[in-house]
This record gives structure tokens, C-alpha cells and sequence, in this order.
């Protein structure tokens, strides 16, 4: 057992009366890809959201390296540099080219020299197969260049863990493939990640660890090879047999 | 058109002139005033579009802070205060007409003793009004910048500060300026509410040319001409700002690149 990046001790999360996640216990170690699976309003998104503070948790705390995420700008600033995070609807900056949007955390964030950023945002750009395009906007991109420069965008900062938030679910079918893509390379180049996603075949296929969540609640927590062909909880048998009638028909 | 070409090379026109003859007349008799005054009236127009326009901007942030529940006690007050002064400050100036804050701000410093300048007192006022109204319309603009936006900046380990000057702001800024050229032409005809108090714009030129021959209606005539070139002259350039703001639609592929992928 090596020694946690990320570990969550105890946390909830309510909005007003409503809980979304009820006493969550969780950690990722170095070179783990967990990925986080579950119907919708099951929690995983909210999560990933607490677990880089883009919700700040109602009570529980996150542990980076085992030193508590504070709650101020000055600590937040400094761990959301080193975990990165894709999004649904990818929140490039609109008002940039892709390389600003690449070579803009490594300047502002890590001071890097002009130099090196560019470096770092060309290697980035060619790992994902969007170097050509560094004078383009992103409103001239479709969805899956679209996320896979903000894949990129997030690996030129070097992070220690990448946080994906149903990162295909916004794109047409046919982009949904070049995004895994990138993301199985990167998972084989041995980058630490947590993906909430709802594509049960990169889930089986990629991960290192799986986590079907219900109602606030981890319910299970398993490898792969267990969670898909011998869930041990009904609920997950429920879920992925409902999740198999769909694709079937 | 031709008549009048003539006679205003003559003297005076008398009682059996048309209107067009003494407007031409009363033109070229006060051209070098009424020159000042479309200077002054450009003068108070950019200044106070410029100044009110960062006034409006302050009004904008400050009406899309929110407040936290997390945040520090003194910065939760801070910005209740602050939200408080702005909120009333912005109705004011929406609720009462401008000439009247003209006369209210003008007498009222003089009043008590504070010896503003009549020039002063005009872009003070349309300061104060442009950012009453600009504050809303950057709010506008600041809400319609999807807030996946900062979401991007925050998760990369910027402040809610830093995203806001570096990504928000100037998608904002290029949201709201077809709303600031309106507000500059509008701005350039309100001046003219501001001869109430004294300064010396197109408004009170025409006032005194006219009153010198008793003819306001071709001394009006001339101004309206001035007017309508002014702002038909700034609706067109802020029009092709606009177009140019939208850039380029295409871009051009790095195709040094484009090996091995």
C-alpha cells in the first residue's frame, strides 16, 4: 500500500435540506485510475466538485499528501494547481486562442518563462493531437477537439492527479471516441486519475479501481474486474443490468 | 437653394427672408461659437461616457459579488455596506431626470460653497448617470459569461479576482460595447439638458445666436443639422467596431504540426 494523494475523511455535502453525499470515505494513490460510476443525482459529480473545492464540502475534510485543503484562497490556489480538472462543457476560455488557453495557467499560476510554456503547451497540444491548431478559437473547435484541449490544458500544468467530470457526456457520439482515446493513453502513460463517467467500457477497461455511488453513498468500491462481473451489492446489479437493457435495445 | 446661397453673402436678411436664409445666416455670423460649443458638447460627452463608463464597471462588480457564507465576518460587512451604497446610489440617478440632478448637484455644491465650474458640474452629472445605467448593463454583460468560464480559471488555481480581470472581464467588455456607443450618442444629445446650468454647449449657443435676431427657430435648425451629423458620424464608426471586434471567422492551421498525428 503506498501513501494517498488524495484522501476524504468523513465528507458531506447538502444543499439547503438536501443531502447529496452522506459521510463519504475515500483516497487515490499514485498511478490509480478510479473511476466513479452511478445513475444520475447519485453524487459523483458533486464529489469530484468537493474534492477540488469548486463546492466547498459542508463538513468532512479533503487531505492532499495528508495536509488538510484549507478553505483559503492562498491554499486552494496552490492544490488546484497541482490537481487538474476537464469538465463537461470544457470551460476553455472563450476569449483566447488554444495556445493562450494552453500557455496561460503555466505563465500566471507557475510563473514558468515564456519559453518553457510554450514548450510544455506544444508537447501537451501533440499528446492530444491538437498542435495544428494553436491559432484556432475554441467556438471554431467541435466538442472533441474542444475536450481534448482541455485535457491538454490541464496536463501543461503538470498535475499530480486529473480530474475528468463526465468529460464525453456533452459531445455528439461520434467525438465520444477520440476522447477516450487520449484519456486510455494517458491512463497508460501512468497518470493518477478520477473519471466520473458514465461509459461503463472505459470504466471496465481503463480503470485500476471502480466506485458505483448511490443516493450520497459509496456503495461499492472494487476493482473492475469484480464490480462488473460479480457486484457483490444488489443495487449495483440493479444498476449495471439496467445499464445493459439500455445499450441492448 | 440657390437664393439663399446669394443672399447670405449679402447682409442681413430682413423680415421677407425664409427660414433656410437665416439659418445660413446665423451659421456663418456665430460659426466660431457654435464651433466652441460642439467641442464642448464632444468634451463633456467623452468624459463623461469615459468616467461614468468605469463608474458603471465598479457598479457592475460590485452587483455580481456574491457574498459567501464562508467568507470573513468584516468582508461579508464590507459588502453589505457597499451593495447598500450602490443600490441607492443607482436609483437615484435612474429615478430623477438628469436636468434636474444638473441643477440640484450644480446649486447645491455652490451652495455650500464648493466653486465648481459649470464644465465640471456637466461631466459630473453625466458621469453619475452613464454609471447608474452602464452598472446594469455590465451586470448584463458579466451574467451572460457562462460561469463554466471562471469555473476553468478556479480550477486551474486562479482567484476568484484574477479570473475575473484575466477571462470574465474582457468577454464583458466586448459584450457591452455596442451598448457603450448607444450610450455615447445618447449621452452626446443629453448634453443639451445641461444649458440649464450654464455650460456653454450647442444647446445654449443656439439660445443666444437666436436671441440676438429673436430667430430660435432657424438658431435651432442649425443645431439639429450639427447634432445629426455628430451622432450619425459616431453610430457609424462604433458600428464598424463593432464589426471588427468579432474578428476573424477563420484561422490558420499550424501545419507544421500536422505530422504524426
Amino acid at each position: 500500500m503506498g501513501e494517498a494523494i488524495i484522501k476524504v475523511d468523513n465528507l458531506v455535502k447538502s444543499f439547503g435540506d438536501h443531502e447529496v453525499l452522506k459521510k463519504i470515505d475515500f483516497e487515490i494513490e499514485k498511478g490509480e485510475v478510479v473511476c466513479i460510476i452511478g445513475s444520475s443525482g447519485s453524487g459523483k459529480s458533486t464529489l469530484l466538485r468537493c474534492i477540488n473545492h469548486l463546492e466547498t464540502p459542508t463538513s468532512g475534510v479533503v487531505k492532499f499528501h495528508d495536509v488538510e485543503v484549507r478553505n483559503t484562497q492562498r491554499s486552494l490556489s496552490k492544490y488546484r494547481s497541482e490537481v487538474g480538472m476537464v469538465f463537461q462543457s470544457f470551460n476553455l476560455f472563450n476569449n483566447m486562442t488554444v495556445l493562450k488557453n494552453c500557455m496561460f495557467g503555466t505563465r500566471r499560476i507557475l510563473h514558468l518563462s515564456k519559453e518553457e510554456s510554450w514548450k510544455r503547451a506544444i508537447r501537451c497540444l501533440k499528446q492530444v493531437g491538437m498542435a495544428a491548431y494553436i491559432n484556432a478559437r475554441p467556438s471554431q473547435l467541435s466538442g472533441g477537439q474542444k475536450q481534448r484541449v482541455a485535457i491538454a490544458r490541464a496536463l501543461c500544468m503538470e498535475p499530480e492527479v486529473l480530474l475528468f467530470d463526465e468529460p464525453t457526456s456533452a459531445l455528439d457520439p461520434e467525438m465520444v471516441g477520440e476522447v477516450l482515446k487520449c484519456m486510455k493513453e494517458l491512463a497508460e502513460k501512468g497518470l493518477t486519475m478520477i473519471i466520473v463517467t458514465h461509459e461503463m467500457e472505459f470504466a471496465k477497461n481503463v480503470s485500476t479501481r471502480t466506485i458505483f455511488m448511490d443516493d450520497g453513498y459509496v456503495v461499492e468500491d472494487e476493482s473492475p474486474d469484480v464490480l462488473f462481473v460479480n457486484p457483490k451489492s444488489p443495487r449495483t446489479r440493479e444498476f449495471l443490468s439496467r445499464y445493459m437493457e439500455a445499450k441492448g435495445a | 437653394m440657390y437664393g439663399a446661397m446669394v443672399l447670405a453673402d449679402l447682409a442681413t436678411p430682413d423680415a421677407t427672408s425664409g427660414i433656410w436664409d437665416w439659418s445660413y445666416y446665423l451659421a456663418q455670423k456665430y460659426a466660431g461659437m457654435f464651433f466652441q460649443a460642439t467641442l464642448m458638447t464632444l468634451a463633456v460627452a467623452v468624459l463623461g461616457t469615459l468616467i461614468g463608463f468605469l463608474l458603471g464597471f465598479l457598479v457592475g462588480l460590485v452587483n455580481t459579488t456574491k457574498i459567501q457564507k464562508e467568507d470573513f465576518i468584516l468582508k461579508k460587512i464590507f459588502f453589505v455596506i457597499l451593495k447598500g451604497i450602490v443600490m441607492i446610489y443607482v436609483e437615484v440617478f435612474r429615478d430623477t431626470p438628469m436636468i434636474v440632478q444638473g441643477m440640484v448637484i450644480y446649486y447645491g455644491l455652490r451652495q455650500n460653497d464648493i466653486m465648481i465650474s459649470t464644465f465640471a458640474a456637466g461631466v459630473l452629472v453625466t458621469v453619475l448617470n452613464t454609471g447608474a445605467y452602464m452598472g446594469e448593463t455590465v451586470r448584463g454583460g458579466i451574467n451572460s459569461v457562462d460561469a463554466g468560464q471562471e469555473e476553468g480559471a478556479l480550477a486551474m488555481g486562479m482567484s476568484h479576482f484574477r479570473a475575473m480581470i484575466h477571462v470574465i472581464l474582457p468577454q464583458a467588455l466586448k459584450n457591452v460595447i455596442p451598448e457603450m456607443g448607444n450610450t455615447f450618442v445618447n449621452n452626446l444629445k443629453m448634453t443639451s439638458v445641461l444649458n440649464v446650468i450654464g455650460v456653454s454647449e450647442l444647446f445654449l449657443a443656439a439660445k443666444t445666436a437666436g436671441g440676438t435676431y429673436y430667430k430660435y427657430y432657424e438658431s435651432y435648425i442649425v443645431i439639429s443639422v450639427i447634432y445629426f451629423i455628430l451622432c450619425f458620424v459616431f453610430n457609424r464608426i462604433f458600428a464598424l467596431i463593432e464589426k471588427k471586434l468579432k474578428g476573424r471567422e477563420d484561422y490558420e492551421l499550424a501545419t507544421e504540426y500536422l505530422d504524426g498525428e
